[in-house]
């Protein structure tokens, strides 16, 4: 299935946790295999995403029943990216880059959350909104904002973006 | 003189150029817009400043893509195939 590693990457954007991540991959392939005959066939990984989402809504409100009214708090992450041990291969190119990941550290959860779908899963604006359960603008919005501030970071520690600056 | 006229009127202003230049850069623009900001980027210096150290910013980020480990995928991939074969799991 080629769509296995976009699936599990996504997952673990998540839920922040390899083991988790390759549980909600597994639901997620369960559901699918037993929604299958409902499926027509077309955006097969927009289908497998939705189902992603359902399922982690769900698992969500098994670990925290509190969250029920509040869907948009399902994807609340307290985990910091930096502190945590991921499956990443982390390429490092010069100080710029540096800053840039600095910066992304630095991003609110819900921020980062959406640069990831999009910079690094390669997920599109439909696909993460609906993944998240929020509209297409709120994607827009959130990407626009997070991406200003890695930008700001970068000026505030002095670099140019343009030039390098080192 | 006329044709300088509609030409203008179809030209996107700076803020209008700043209001979709993340859409722009991940392709999320159609044809007919991405052309129209392309041309404003190519007249103002200021505006393709921006796209430029966005896009650097993007390209940055895409590197940090994770590459997923291999025995995960093949557990995963196993998995997929014994639900495909209607095997229980």
């Amino acid at each position: 299935m080629p769509e296995l590693d976009v699936l599990y990457r996504t997952a673990w954007s998540l839920t922040r946790s390899d083991a988790e991540a390759q549980d909600l991959v597994q639901e997620t392939l369960l559901r699918a295999y037993r929604a299958i005959e409902r499926f027509d066939g077309r955006y097969p990984r927009a289908w497998l995403l939705t189902i992603m989402r359902n399922a982690n809504i769900n698992r969500a409100r098994k670990k925290r029943p509190d969250l029920l009214d509040d869907p948009d708090a399902t994807f609340e992450r307290s985990i910091d990216f930096a502190e945590t041990e991921g499956p990443e291969t982390v390429l490092l190119d010069g100080e710029f880059d540096a800053t840039v990941e600095t910066g992304f550290n630095n991003l609110p959860d819900k921020f980062r959350e959406v640069v990831e779908l999009v910079d690094l899963n390669g997920l599109s604006y439909a696909e993460t909104a609906d993944l998240l359960d929020v509209p297409v603008g709120t994607v827009m919005s959130r990407l626009h904002r997070a991406r200003k501030r890695i930008r700001d970071h970068i000026e505030e520690v002095g670099l140019d973006a343009m030039s390098g600056g080192f | 003189m006329l044709f300088d006229r509609i030409f203008r009127r179809n030209q996107m202003t700076c803020g209008e150029v700043m209001e979709v230049l993340q859409a722009y850069l991940d392709g999320e623009v159609d044809a007919d817009q991405a052309r129209r900001i392309a041309a404003h980027l190519d007249r103002c210096a200021a505006c393709d400043n921006e796209a430029s150290v966005f896009g650097r910013i993007k390209v940055s980020l895409s590197t940090r893509q994770r590459s997923v480990d291999p025995q995960i995928l093949d557990a995963l991939t196993s998995y997929s195939q014994r639900l495909a074969q209607g095997e229980e799991v």
